[in-house]
């Protein structure tokens, strides 16, 4: 068992020789939900392609789930992640998008109906996401990312493209998430998301 | 746990319908038209088998074989090779799918494109050794060595993506590759092939199934190692591939170079250097010598590639091959130097941010594309076994390949709204042919002298030399002249 679900220890990164973090800790607990803060460039996006493993870090330790990130299907089956606009399949529509999530994991978390209710996609669950607007695609991005199973969520700017009205109604379903026993760790610009969580900075101060 | 195969089945039965009779016909008949077009050259490399072949020949023909297998590899490390759709790694890629059974079907078209190459490598080795007796037996040994030898190299660029350990055997294998090709046409190691040639169908035998041995191995290890290929190189492989797709049905090949260019640079730290003081027009075109500066690599690569014409002429290439091989080898050489005009061409913003007149500029950045073209050529043509001043073609070609390189540079995506002509010989796409044929109809026109007098090598060289050093200017300068209303 472990008490941190992200225990990492002075997580050092350099990219092209410029150095990104510099020796990094952070303890997140089961449950909580983080907002990671800081400015452009200050490195909230490499910290969690670290986390995730799609990026090495120069030197320091990263544990999830009380040990060392494994890349592998048990891995990707407890942890969702959200950084850029996902590649969208050309002939697949938003419905038929979700459905593939849901025919990738043997469980789902809401159904896919409601996943379109919950973020407002119904009117549009026969398009396919590329006449969608920019809000819409990341809607969708997020409806796919908390219709699966997942015990932590690593979130790249999720408020990108959407409106005051739904920014706020992210904040809720990351609420709901959270109690029921998922971890968020989440690279953000919004007050509204800051300010209800957690927050740390890359660089040791707080933007 | 859900299977990979469900969840293909799930994307199949979305994305595409049954196959119908057409999409069958079109099919086969590529095939058989396949068949008919690479029939021919390869019947006959196999009536020419039991001719004698010259030593000489043999270890140029070598030299070149070796330098393709490089390529090859070279080809599969930079592709990835295991690569997926960018919608496939968004999707299917960070999921507790089982890695190796959702990779399976990139491993399998590996294994196709390797089992081609080796057939074409295959050929090529039978070109080059010949078959003196037991002709089937020699055939079918040569095609089984070059699969081996693909299907073995494939599997070790897929290796080399999951264990730096393997990288270092896939770059000793080609270092390896790269020195047989110099021992190879050196000379020094005349008789090697020559035994080869004539081994006993026992020692044939016996290398065939060494070599069948060693890639069935390494094929299995390759397999094995699937599930452990990191998911960061996968996604970055996949976003390669998907850029590579977009260029490829957009029939927009300017695009690879773009991203090739893009991901050099992103992965390099560099440090500021002090712009020398040149006057305003020849400042923007300091970036291209930057560039090149900084790349001393590829410099290496692109001077190591000046022997390959003379080496065509030693594996018994025709004069006109030999004049293909020269001018088309410093046209490339020059295309490697353009990258400002492209970017510019592309994208004006900077260019009229820095309010720079066009043909100035032009003119700047020809410099650099024809010293680069100049040079090779004339480095080529001073390996060629001829004597006296054909070397001047060189540097009297250079401003028609600067010309040529240019026009390449800056032409206009594919135009698909052109019409294709149905004629005897099939249908050709005209917007297609005419992207391809711009820039390269320029450098042809400008080095028509030098293309002429190369492919008759008996004629006395002077006067086509005064022709060339006309043209060559006249074509550049026409070139910049109307660059001031026409963007390619």
């Amino acid at each position: 068992m472990y008490d941190a679900i992200i225990d990492i220890r002075r997580l050092t990164v350099d990219l092209g020789g410029n150095p990104v973090l510099r020796g990094m800790d952070l303890r997140v607990s089961p449950g909580e939900i983080v907002a990671v803060v800081g400015q452009n460039g200050s490195g909230k996006s490499t910290l969690l392609r670290c986390v995730a493993g799609l990026h090495p870090g120069t030197s320091g330790e990263i544990r999830v789930f009380g040990e060392p990130r494994s890349d592998d299907a048990r891995f990707w089956g407890r942890v969702g992640l959200l950084l850029d606009e996902p590649a969208w399949y050309p002939a697949l529509t938003v419905r038929e998008h979700l459905e593939l999530m849901a025919a990738v994991h043997s469980s789902t978390r809401m159904t896919v109906d409601a996943a379109l209710e919950e973020f407002a996609l119904v009117e549009r669950a026969d398009a396919v996401p590329l006449n969608l607007s920019t809000g819409q695609r990341q809607r969708l991005s997020l409806a796919a990312a908390l219709l699966r199973p997942s015990a932590l969520l690593l979130l790249d700017e999720p408020e990108r493209g959407l409106d005051a009205a739904f920014r706020a109604r992210l904040a809720d379903l990351l609420d709901a998430y959270a109690k029921e026993g998922g971890t968020v760790v989440m690279a953000t610009h919004d007050p509204g998301l800051t300010a209800r969580n957690r927050q740390v900075s890359p660089t040791g101060v707080a933007a | 746990m859900t299977q990979v195969r469900d969840v293909r089945a799930y994307l199949r039965s979305r994305t595409h319908g049954p196959a119908s009779a057409i999409d069958r016909y079109v099919t086969v008949f590529g095939l058989a038209m396949l068949a008919a077009v690479a029939g021919r050259p390869i019947s006959g490399v196999l009536a020419a088998l039991d001719a004698p072949v010259d030593p000489v020949r043999m270890g140029a023909g070598l030299a070149l074989l070796a330098v393709a297998f490089t390529g090859f590899l070279a080809a599969a490390r930079a592709a990835g090779p295991v690569l997926m759709s960018p919608a496939d790694a968004a999707w299917l890629l960070l999921s507790p799918l089982d890695r190796r059974k959702l990779l399976g079907r990139s491993a399998l078209v590996i294994g196709l494109v390797a089992l081609v190459a080796g057939l074409l490598l295959g050929v090529g080795l039978l070109g080059v050794l010949g078959a003196p007796d037991q002709l089937v037996w020699r055939v079918l040994a040569a095609l089984v060595l070059g699969v081996s030898a693909t299907v073995g190299g494939a599997a070790l660029a897929v290796l080399g993506q999951s264990s730096p350990a393997w990288q270092i055997w896939l770059s000793g294998a080609m270092a390896a590759l790269l020195v047989l090709a110099v021992v190879a046409v050196s000379g020094r190691l005349r008789t090697v092939p020559a035994v080869a040639a004539h081994a006993p169908l026992a020692a044939v035998t016996a290398a065939v199934a060494g070599a069948v041995a060693v890639s069935w191995l390494l094929a299995r290890r390759a397999w094995a190692s699937l599930d452990r290929i990191p998911a960061r190189d996968l996604v970055a492989s996949s976003a390669r591939a998907g850029y590579a797709a977009d260029a490829t049905v957009g029939l927009d090949l300017s695009t690879f170079t773009w991203i090739a260019e893009d991901n050099h640079w992103r992965s390099r730290t560099l440090v500021s250097r002090r712009r020398p003081g040149v006057a305003a027009p020849l400042a923007p075109a300091w970036a291209d010598w930057l560039r090149v500066i900084r790349r001393p690599g590829r410099l290496a690569v692109v001077a190591a590639t000046a022997p390959l014409p003379a080496v065509l002429v030693q594996a018994g290439g025709s004069p006109t091959a030999s004049a293909v091989a020269v001018l088309g080898g410093a046209l490339a050489v020059a295309a490697t130097a353009v990258s400002g005009a492209r970017r510019d061409a592309g994208n004006p913003a900077l260019a009229r941010l820095l309010g720079l007149g066009l043909r100035p500029a032009l003119a700047a950045r020809a410099v650099l594309p024809a010293v680069l073209g100049g040079v090779w050529a004339t480095a080529a043509l001073l390996m060629l076994p001829v004597d006296g001043t054909w070397w001047l073609f060189g540097p009297l070609a250079a401003p028609a390949l600067a010309a040529g390189a240019l026009r390449m540079a800056r032409r206009r995506p594919v135009d698909h709204s052109l019409p294709v002509l149905e004629t005897g010989g099939g249908a050709i796409p005209v917007g297609p042919l005419l992207w391809a044929g711009t820039g390269v109809d320029l450098a042809l026109l400008g080095c028509l002298p030098a293309f002429a007098a190369l492919t008759t090598p008996d004629a006395a060289p002077g006067s086509y030399l005064l022709a060339q050093a006309v043209t060559g200017v006249a074509v550049l300068l026409g070139y910049l002249w109307r660059a001031r209303t026409s963007r390619s």
